[in-house]
């Protein structure tokens, strides 16, 4: 009986003492919910602050938005109402060098009071008439929703599949047409080259007429010297951390190479040259061929060949001086001094276009330099192009870099 | 018609933000009922404003941002202004 008792006074002292408990429980549960609330608008409020008003901020927002669309070669629907609606206007320009194509994407609003104008970004996206290609178009097209100014520029050379040095002009005379655009300011003009059009970017980049006015310049799977290239190219070998890996190249740059090295031969030898890697490797030379060629013009099909990998360095010796000044003024390499704007790298890491070890010795070059420059190396890309089937895990890791490389590139404009 | 969703994602962000100002218990004590309809309210106004703000200052782009940030500040405004004011008000009474 006595132990009845004892049970039943201790389970009310239970059942009495819980309710305060549960209420202390709750309270303090309140109080938990009632900071991360606080917490939560404390982080809007900064975030907000941020990406509206800070510069680097503005840059950030900006490649968020750009980003979703260069990984997925399209526009996000989801994005529609929050980006600008574009204009796009095609022009020429009369050069030196024959008529210079231009293609701009504009955002077609009212320029906002801050920061004052719209940024400008001048791109070649390399040999060939790239102006429809749905890739150059949805990356064009994205950039002028951020707010940015895009002028798409091509020249007869590149159209011919050539490279042409004398070109420099006609992207000076673009760049200058840009910096004089309605909305856009004249100090927030930039450069961005893909391909072989890194090349000519460079070159006018650093042309004393508007080195000291260029915002920046951003390349992408671009190749940092001609002979080094070529040396590549015929080892069919690349030297990565001082170890020679095989490496293929597709056909394009070698098309590329022979149309833009062509006009230099002698006689009938850059006709035979193109003709050979137009059909690549269906149209290789034979021995009876090649031995009615100038030696400089067999040394430099043995270079694109790849069809004497020991002998690299004795056909690079048999160039003919026309020809080794030629590469030189196509390479970036013998610009790189006077260059004044940061430079931006980027290259696909499997880049079988153009060696991944360019845009590293580029990088060594501006290290040496101390000049500013960013470098990142992807798998997202097939040389300039968004691979298809990408895992999260490759689009997260590549995602991060390119972010970081496309904030420092809008920066110009906020 | 893009506007016209912009607008909707504004009024969307400033309802949030009064939501997360109630939970917080950010209304100052002097407002009778209803406070927690006050502070959604506000946070509406606010964000439509701020957005409107955003768009023509800062450009389309930033607009939300704008929203967002101007919501925050003036739904938490209120109850900062009132707590600052009972402390001086405590303070100021305070014999030491």
């Amino acid at each position: 009986m006595g132990d009845t008792n004892l049970n039943i006074n201790a389970g009310t002292q239970t059942s009495l003492s819980s309710a305060p408990a549960t209420r202390t429980r709750g309270r303090r549960g309140r109080r938990v919910g009632r900071w991360l609330a606080r917490l939560a608008l404390t982080l809007c409020f900064l975030a907000g602050f941020y990406y509206s008003v800070v510069p680097s901020g503005r840059a950030a927002a900006r490649a968020l938005i750009v980003l979703p669309g260069v990984l997925t070669a399209t526009q996000p629907t989801w994005q529609a109402p929050v980006v600008e609606s574009i204009t796009h206007t095609q022009t020429t320009l009369p050069s030196a060098s024959g008529t210079v194509f231009l293609d701009v994407y504009a955002p077609s609003g009212t320029v906002p009071p801050v920061p004052g104008s719209r940024e400008g970004m001048l791109i070649i996206t390399g040999v060939g008439d790239n102006r429809k290609e749905p890739q150059v178009v949805n990356f064009s097209q994205t950039l002028a929703r951020a707010g940015i100014v895009v002028m798409d520029v091509t020249t007869p050379a590149l159209l011919a599949d050539r490279v042409d040095a004398g070109d420099r002009d006609a992207v000076v005379q673009a760049f200058q047409v840009l910096q004089h655009w309605p909305a856009v300011g004249a100090t927030r003009v930039g450069m961005f080259g893909i391909s072989a059009g890194g090349a000519l970017i460079c070159l006018a980049a650093a042309d004393p007429r508007i080195r000291d006015q260029v915002a920046f310049v951003s390349l992408l799977g671009s190749y940092y010297d001609t002979t080094t290239l070529l040396e590549t190219l015929g080892r069919r070998a690349q030297v990565v951390d001082g170890k020679s890996q095989p490496w293929q190249p597709v056909a394009v740059p070698l098309q590329a190479l022979s149309s833009t090295i062509a006009p230099a031969l002698p006689g009938n030898d850059g006709s035979v040259l193109v003709n050979a890697f137009a059909s690549y490797p269906a149209g290789a030379l034979t021995p009876d061929q090649l031995a009615q060629l100038a030696p400089e013009s067999a040394a430099i099909y043995h270079l694109l060949a790849g069809d004497q990998p020991t002998r690299v360095a004795a056909n690079l010796a048999a160039l003919s001086p026309t020809l080794r000044k030629l590469l030189a003024n196509l390479s970036p390499s013998t610009v790189v001094n006077e260059l004044r704007a940061p430079v931006y790298l980027l290259h696909d890491r499997n880049d079988q276009f153009v060696p991944v070890t360019e845009s590293r010795a580029f990088a060594t070059a501006l290290t040496r330099l101390h000049h500013p420059y960013d470098f990142a190396e992807f798998g997202i890309f097939q040389h300039a192009d968004v691979r298809a089937g990408l895992g999260l895990s490759q689009l997260l890791g590549d995602g991060q870099s390119l972010f970081r490389l496309i904030s420092e590139v809008t920066q110009a404009g906020s | 018609m893009s506007t016209v969703y912009l607008m909707f994602i504004w009024a969307i962000l400033g309802l949030l933000v009064g939501v997360l100002a109630c939970a917080a218990h950010l209304q100052p004590t002097t407002w009778s009922r209803y406070r927690w309809l006050w502070l959604l309210v506000l946070g509406l106004g606010a964000a439509l404003l701020g957005g409107l703000l955003g768009f023509w200052l800062f450009g389309r782009i930033f607009a939300s941002a704008t929203a967002l940030w101007i919501a925050v500040l003036a739904t938490c405004a209120p109850g900062l202004y009132s707590a600052l004011r009972t402390r001086l008000g405590q303070r100021g009474s305070d014999p030491a």
